[in-house]
């Protein structure tokens, strides 16, 4: 527990990625789109969407990978033999806000494998969390995604 | 949306419902997410694949959901609102085509710290969703 499930990974976030996960959210605030409106609201320029920034870490990686389900082969010490997995829930600090130009990294470390008793049978529930800090070090977000694998 | 314009923390009432807001996600948004954020698992855009695990049909991203919980937490907040957390727990599996209710009340007041009970139920009123939002709102000065 506690321990490392990849390398971090460092991103400069941009106003592509950003716009693209806000339009297929069907988020349009334009906090996210207009940097006028953005300064209005008091930031100093283009914000992301509050959960954007785990998909901005995402990296892409080669279809050879990729398993029978369409995932991408399992992390360091959570390859599980299951027949499906699901997402639970997350939950998310919003320490400081994301804004497009910012460098930002992001550590995910596993916190937690229990097994539980579901309406549907037993189920595992893997918890990992992942810290996102800017260039200087600081905090700006932290979320625990639980995964469900039954 | 508040269309009254801005929330201000002391002038909310405990136990304030929040509005009522329609979500729906057609097939091509399911798309549009899975290639957005990376996401090739088949269970949101082959149909096959996903009644071999066990679901009536394609199914709506767990984290697209909480997306839109993120974003009635802060429509409702306004411009000078921040959400300061947002926590959520997908217990039942949204379907494409389908409209999807999002309800939130007050159920904590802390100074500029609000706190919402928030959820998403679909039509027959089962909760598929439920969560917890705390956001951070100006202060009306008196005077």
């Amino acid at each position: 527990m506690g321990e490392l499930l990849a390398a971090p990974v460092t991103v400069t976030v941009t106003a592509e990625g950003s716009q693209r996960y806000a339009q297929a959210v069907g988020d349009l605030n334009p906090i996210y789109f207009d940097e006028a409106a953005a300064r209005a609201a008091g930031y100093r320029t283009l914000v992301v969407p509050p959960t954007y920034v785990a998909y901005a870490l995402v990296q892409g990686r080669p279809l050879a990978g990729i398993g029978t389900d369409g995932l991408f082969g399992g992390e360091k010490s959570i390859r599980l033999e299951v027949a499906r997995i699901m997402f639970g829930g997350e939950e998310w600090d919003f320490i400081a806000p994301v804004h497009v130009g910012d460098v930002v990294t992001g550590e995910a470390r596993l916190t937690a494998i229990d097994q539980k008793d579901g309406s549907k049978g037993p189920f595992v529930r893997i918890t990992r969390e992942i810290t996102y800090r800017t260039g200087d070090g600081e905090v700006v977000a932290r979320t625990r995604q639980i995964g469900i694998a039954r | 949306m508040n269309a009254a314009g801005q929330l201000y923390a002391n002038e909310l009432e405990l136990g304030a419902v929040l509005p009522v807001v329609l979500r729906h996600a057609s097939r091509v948004q399911l798309f549009l997410y899975s290639a957005a954020t990376w996401n090739p698992h088949r269970i949101h855009y082959d149909v096959d694949y996903a009644r071999f695990e066990g679901h009536p049909d394609v199914i709506v991203h767990g984290p697209l959901q909480g997306a839109w919980l993120s974003q009635y937490v802060t429509e409702w907040a306004g411009p000078a609102g921040r959400m300061r957390s947002l926590q959520w727990q997908n217990r039942a599996s949204a379907l494409p085509e389908q409209d999807y209710e999002f309800h939130g009340r007050v159920t904590a007041i802390e100074g500029e710290f609000v706190t919402l009970e928030v959820w998403e139920q679909d039509r027959a009123g089962m909760v598929l969703m439920p969560g917890v939002a705390v956001v951070q709102l100006p202060l009306r000065s008196e005077g």
